[in-house]
């Protein structure tokens, strides 16, 4: 027993320090790569040429489902936005609701003939309309099929060169277009960009429009909020500089129509078709050496809504590591492979042993534990140094991801907000860490029995409470489908 | 040194560095505050002598002399905010004003500098203020390796209309991303005057091999005394070069035009099909309209469009031919009749550019 207990000891130190030496390496790279950004944010003369013809014309995609009492809303918002040359493609994925009379009639749809190549196979569409009022709109009608499948009807119906999906939930900023192309502007080949996705809940929203961002006094929310700035704003940063960014937020990411023409669209059998699209153009573009880079951008920003009970954001939790154990699983073959370049020998592994297999080691830990307790090995002064040394970590990280916010985009001024994610930030640890853990545990189980559910949530919506089935982000970049 | 020791000292150096990040938190706070404070008022100072300036009932010493007491970066934002809203003749009387600025030179010489930022900031500053002297150096930042640093000096051709500079532009342009070179190519419409013999040199060499890009840009400027060197392109044996060809000859209304594009009507090329038939919607001379209703017939769906969108911009005559080709035998010229005639006025305006 002694030697297991010592074994298991020196295996968890050893993952905690290389854990936590690779998150200090992100943490030294997200340094320059935010300087460069807010100085490129800042940058007068992007924002001319971001205004001028040069600026590459988009398709913005909206896959809906029973999304009636918000459509009208949320379209009108993306028909606003601040950008030159876009569409935008929405598509009723069959929704049982009046999400499409709704459409008709706040649009004045009229029917036009389909005549674009069904490039990407999907279930059938019922019709496509324009609108006589908004000339930048298209309405596609569909079977269900899912949200990949409605994202590739809209992939399909697409006449720009780059598309973003957006779900129809989502607060985008109005300059968020703009600056998300930045990257096509400076750089070479650019297959895809992330932005941000920022916690919305408790702020003050009008007309899709987040006017007065606030940091949410529900402690679910709020610490919620510190794990996206710590995802967005260190983690991807981060992994710019590593060249192997492997999610692009779904809720808000642009990508190159032609390479997702090339790779099939969006896969429908996947929980997270967002992560499961990235993987795949990784695979492609390197697998055909294809110079292309896949970057991060901080100041593009998009709100959604979180959710505030332990049991949807247990839901939610186990399914987008449910979808992150199918999807390093499916492609498990680019793990370590010298083929797929930084991305199979530093991205992969990374969520595969840091990521995915994080809650075993985890939980690993809590057994060694308590064995040692009830073994009587454990020397407690010890053991309450190395938690306050693990705490501590912990702790840097979160607020390290405040300190970004703070020197950078500062979307929080007053002092109330910043208090209180440094409290959250504190508390993290505390609870909600080992909850997490726990539903991360429980989607290895539902990986094994091949799950597919996507869960149930209850939003209380930027209007007023509302129960239906959602489309919405994570952190980490996956896909939840609520209902 | 123990494993008790060590984790100590970890604890210790964590706790130090929470402080540190706390109180640069704090610091940074404090910092943006009384920065903000301090500078706020003589920032509002300058706008309002900008806005006199812009107006015409300021002095350029008020504005010269309200820039002076700014920190450098903001000064330079300001000029390059205003840059585009205050009529080109006046600058470089500001720029004669702003000799005297402490850090006038500093920014000068920033444009030799390592570290991109830097060199970003002289561009954005001799971009708004240079004087002929400054020719070399904006010459050498609009070849830049950093995108950002040439896109902000390339703005310098606004009011600066040297040679060296419209050559230093096109000399990149075949090395641009497509959308840094349309920026690029709207700078040189602005030098129009010395940017033509340049762009009627580069195209005069058939063998050029950046020859489609350099043509592709040298189509925006719409330029008539280019459309010569054009209509000679439209049988190059590249096929981009004759698609660019094309669709410069869309915007440059001529009988030799028509005659050169009726011609790519039926080249072998779908893509320079597909330019000429909109081109030829562009010029609507009604010399072409058999071609352009042929062309609803043609294999490839992108010629057909275009060629139906072409044709709206006929009058009755084209409609006539969109309707007759909608009950007519051939299903490609149906669908995309079908489709094209149900647009509204709003959607074929957007789709015909």
């Amino acid at each position: 027993m002694t030697t297991l207990i010592h074994g298991a000891e020196a295996l968890i130190l050893v993952y905690f320090l290389a854990l936590n030496s690779f998150y200090g390496l992100l943490l030294l790279l997200s340094i320059p790569e935010v300087w460069e950004q807010t100085r490129l944010a800042e940058d007068e003369d992007l924002q001319k040429l971001m205004l001028s013809d040069a600026l590459p014309p988009l398709t913005v995609m909206v896959p809906a489902y029973n999304e009636g009492e918000t459509i009208e809303t949320s379209v009108t918002a993306m028909l606003t936005l601040e950008y030159r040359q876009y569409e935008v493609v929405v598509v009723n994925d069959g929704s049982k609701d009046d999400t499409l009379a709704r459409l008709r009639e706040a649009f004045e749809l009229y029917e036009v003939p389909r005549i674009y190549p069904e490039t990407i196979i999907t279930k059938p569409v019922r019709a496509v309309y324009r609108s006589r009022t908004r000339t930048r709109l298209t309405v596609i009608d569909k079977e269900n099929g899912g949200k990949a499948d409605a994202l590739n009807a809209a992939i399909n119906a697409s006449r720009y060169p780059l598309v973003i999906a957006v779900d129809a939930d989502t607060l985008i900023e109005p300059d968020a277009l703009l600056r998300l192309t930045r990257p096509f502007l400076l750089g070479g080949n650019v297959a895809a960009v992330g932005g941000t996705i920022r916690v919305a809940n408790d702020c003050k929203v009008e007309h899709g429009r987040v006017l007065d961002p606030r940091v949410p006094r529900h402690f679910l929310a709020g610490v919620q909020v510190v794990e996206y700035l710590r995802a967005f704003l260190f983690g991807r940063l981060g992994w710019n500089r590593l060249g192997g960014n492997l999610i692009i937020s779904g809720a808000f990411g642009l990508f190159r129509r032609e390479y997702l023409l090339v790779i099939g669209g969006y896969q429908t059998s996947s929980v997270v078709e967002d992560m499961d699209v990235v993987i795949r153009l990784h695979r492609h573009l390197r697998g055909k050496k294809i110079p292309y880079v896949m970057p991060f951008i901080p100041d593009p920003v998009a709100w959604t809504e979180v959710p505030v009970t332990t049991t949807v954001l247990g839901q939610q939790r186990e399914r987008w590591h449910r979808g992150l154990i199918a999807s390093l699983w499916t492609y498990r073959d680019m793990l370590f492979n010298p083929r797929y370049g930084q991305v199979g020998l530093v991205a992969v592994p990374f969520y595969f042993f840091g990521e995915m297999l994080a809650p075993v080691v985890e939980l690993m830990g809590y057994v060694v534990a308590i064995l040692a307790v009830v073994t009587g090995r454990v020397d407690f002064t010890f053991a309450l140094l190395f938690f306050l040394f693990a705490w501590g970590l912990g702790l840097c990280l979160s607020i390290w991801g405040v300190v970004l916010e703070e020197t950078s985009f500062r979307k929080y001024r007053r002092f109330g907000d910043l208090a209180r994610l440094l409290l959250f930030a504190a508390l993290e640890n505390f609870g909600y860490r080992q909850c997490t853990v726990w539903w991360r545990l429980k989607a290895f189980w539902a990986a094994w029995r091949k799950r597919k559910t996507w869960g149930e949530m209850t939003r209380t919506g930027f209007g007023g409470p509302r129960q239906s089935r959602l489309y919405a982000q994570s952190p980490s970049g996956m896909w939840q489908k609520v209902e | 040194m123990n494993a008790r020791h060590l984790v100590v000292l970890a604890a210790v150096i964590q706790g130090a560095f929470v402080v540190a990040l706390l109180a640069l938190i704090v610091v940074n706070r404090w910092f943006r505050l009384r920065r903000r404070a301090a500078v706020l008022p003589r920032r509002e100072a300058t706008e309002q002598a900008f806005r006199r300036w812009a107006a015409g009932d300021g002095g350029v010493n008020d504005v010269a002399r309200a820039l002076i007491s700014l920190p450098a970066p903001i000064a330079v934002e300001r000029l390059a905010a205003w840059n585009s809203l205050v009529p080109l003749d006046r600058w470089p009387a500001l720029a004669q004003a702003l000799g005297r600025a402490p850090w006038g030179a500093r920014l000068r010489r920033a444009a030799r500098s390592r570290r991109w930022w830097k060199r970003l900031q002289a561009a954005r500053y001799l971009a708004a203020t240079g004087v002929p002297a400054d020719t070399p150096a904006l010459a050498a930042l609009i070849k830049d390796p950093h995108p950002a640093v040439h896109l902000a000096a390339v703005s310098a051709l606004h009011h600066m209309s040297a040679p060296e500079l419209a050559e230093a532009a096109i000399d990149q342009l075949p090395h641009l991303p497509v959308h840094v070179g349309s920026y690029f190519a709207s700078a040189l419409r602005r030098a129009r005057a010395v940017a033509v013999p340049l762009l009627d040199r580069r195209l005069a060499n058939p063998d050029d091999p950046a020859l489609a890009r350099i043509a592709e840009y040298a189509a925006r400027l719409q330029e008539p005394s280019l459309r010569a060197r054009f209509t000679a392109l439209a049988r190059h044996p590249n096929r981009e070069v004759r698609a660019q060809a094309a669709r410069a000859l869309g915007s440059l209304p001529h009988a030799e035009s028509q005659a050169a594009l009726l011609a790519l009507l039926t080249d072998e090329a779908w893509v320079v099909r597909a330019q000429a038939a909109r081109g030829l919607g562009l010029l609507s001379a009604p010399v072409a309209l058999a071609g352009l209703r042929k062309a609803l017939r043609d294999p490839e769906w992108w010629v057909r469009l275009r060629a139906a969108l072409a044709l709206t911009r006929f009058g009755g005559a084209g409609r006539d031919a969109l309707v007759q080709e909608e009950r007519g035998p051939d299903a490609g010229a149906r669908n995309v009749t079908e489709l094209v005639l149900g647009l509204s006025p709003q959607a074929l305006a957007e789709y015909a550019t």
